[in-house]
């Protein structure tokens, strides 16, 4: 596009910005509306998965070694899990260790394991997973492969809740989608309905620039930029009004909710998330443009022409 | 640079506005398609830059079969066409420089260059002085006359003028007649539909007669006593 195109293009946003300010203001509260309650979820995500991060840590699978092995096949069993892809750590703990320590954990009351005999307790490997493995399903993969170990005789390890809390991060995600999607769909609409607002108010003029050889791009192009505008100021709303919310939520609400004391301080979005928002703003308002544009003016274009 | 092939137009659900016609417009002729109210020539012009779709026939400019033309096609033809209508359809929000201007700004003319061309038209025009002036403020010559420089800004190769003086008086009419037919000086080709039968009589030109949608009389000079000349 030439140079006087772009110019040209600039001012007639500009005008129109200037001509109907309130529509777009409202419009943009509408997306800015939409992307925060879509960037609540994204929040609520990225704080259970940190929380769930957070717990990940502190999981340990548990393998429980067979009686009688000699030290030589200890060491080996403990070579081949370290080898394992998916282990950060691992520990060993003899016979004489989980007694010691079984004692230790009952303190006053280790007379209880008198009488008892000391092998009653099994020695075993305690294995801590690197990050990128604390999920439900690479945990629940290490421990199947440990039973495959002829030296282990069982395997223990916090399925279920590793589950339900994977399962509650799967739901936000799919809420956020769901949520997110008819807004979305409501956001185009009302968008769209501005720029039909918009071209309606201008409607002499856009059929004197088609009737004086304008290409359809360049009239098209100001009410694009303008739903580019709207969408993106709309999220740029949005993403204050979630930082807003953080540091509410972090400064009062959380600590006498006790919400925190599991992860520590709550996480904000990430800089791709808050990409993520002011992409899906630039969309929406493209998008909503553009469809109701093609539309419009084609529609209009055609019943002018038999008119 | 204009030619007319077996050329119909039918609306829906029927009504036929043009049958079959056939006409050869050499470039710097000065047309006038003369008729009653509903005898087909702003059909006919409209054909010409696209406005409406031909039903059967072809029509060609500069030699294009302008039906095959896409969007992109029709905004270039549309360029190299200069046109003035009856209500003349300015912009009432803008100033008579800004409506003249604006028909060089779209097509990519650097805004300043537009200005000095539409300042340098309008003075030619004898709207030196208006050029500020809101179309509201301006009588209906004076408004005709900005509509008439907004058609020539672009140096158009064909005018077309549907009406231009249909809502003008005998002064205003005549006025507007005179600047029409000087655009002729800058080489265009200018048709002009009218069904004022007093200009055909005052103006040396081709006369096409259209009744009822046919081509009735193609004169190639018509009555003319050069009045406007």
């Amino acid at each position: 596009m030439k140079l006087a195109l772009i110019g040209f293009v600039c001012r007639r946003v500009g005008g129109s910005l200037r001509q109907s300010f309130w529509t777009h203001v409202l419009t943009a509260g509408t997306v800015s509306m939409t992307l925060f309650v879509f960037g609540g979820f994204m929040l609520l995500e990225t704080n259970l998965q940190k929380l769930l991060k957070s717990w990940g840590a502190q999981i340990q699978i548990t393998a429980y070694l067979n009686s009688g092995l000699t030290a030589a096949e200890v060491s080996d069993t403990v070579k081949r899990v370290q080898s394992l892809p998916e282990v950060e750590r691992v520990r060993h703990t003899s016979q004489e260790q989980a007694w010691r320590d079984f004692q230790t954990a009952l303190g006053s009351q280790s007379t209880l394991l008198e009488g008892l005999p000391r092998e009653v307790l099994p020695a075993s490997i305690e294995i801590s997973l690197r990050p990128e493995h604390r999920d439900a399903p690479a945990i629940d993969h290490v421990a199947q492969r440990l039973k495959q170990e002829t030296q282990i005789s069982s395997v223990e390890y916090p399925q279920e809740w590793i589950e339900r809390l994977g399962l509650l991060v799967l739901v936000v995600e799919w809420v956020k989608w769901l949520f997110g999607g008819v807004l979305f769909l409501a956001t185009f609409f009302i968008v769209g309905s501005t720029v039909k607002l918009a071209i309606l108010a201008r409607r002499e003029e856009v059929e004197i620039m088609q009737l004086v050889g304008a290409s359809e791009e360049l009239i098209q192009a100001p009410f694009v930029i303008e739903g580019m505008i709207q969408g993106l100021a709309g999220a740029a709303i949005a993403t204050a009004l979630l930082a807003v919310a953080y540091v509410l939520l972090q400064r009062e609400i959380a600590p006498v909710a006790g919400l925190l004391s599991p992860v520590g301080d709550l996480e904000f979005l990430q800089v791709y998330n808050v990409g993520m928002l002011l992409a899906i703003g630039l969309f929406l308002g493209a998008t909503g443009s553009l469809i109701s544009l093609r539309r419009f003016i084609r529609t209009w274009h055609v019943s002018s022409a038999r008119a | 640079m204009i030619q007319l092939f077996h050329v119909s137009k039918t609306y829906p659900p029927g009504r036929r506005a043009l049958t079959d016609i056939n006409l050869e417009i050499s470039s710097g002729e000065l047309v006038l398609i003369v008729g009653a109210s509903g005898a087909g020539k702003s059909t006919l012009l409209k054909l010409l830059f696209r406005e409406e779709e031909l039903s059967e026939g072809q029509i060609h400019v500069e030699g294009k079969n302008i039906a095959r033309l896409n969007r992109r096609g029709v905004a270039r033809l549309r360029r190299s066409i200069g046109l003035v209508f009856q209500e003349c359809k300015l912009l009432a929000g803008l100033t008579a420089l800004q409506n003249v201007s604006l028909a060089a700004e779209v097509v990519g003319v650097s805004r300043r260059e537009s200005r000095i061309k539409a300042y340098q038209l309008l003075r030619e025009l004898g709207l030196k002085d208006r050029h500020d002036a809101k179309p509201l403020t301006l009588s209906a010559g004076e408004q005709q006359r900005v509509a008439i420089a907004r058609a020539l800004i672009n140096d158009p190769l064909l005018v077309l003028a549907d009406e231009p003086t249909g809502n003008l008086d005998a002064e205003a009419a005549e006025e507007t007649m005179r600047v029409l037919l000087r655009m002729r000086e800058r080489g265009a080709t200018v048709m002009i539909a009218t069904h004022d039968l007093a200009i055909v009589d005052r103006c040396e030109a081709r006369v096409i007669s259209l009744q009822g949608g046919v081509l009735a009389e193609d004169a190639p000079l018509g009555l003319a006593r050069g009045h406007f000349r």
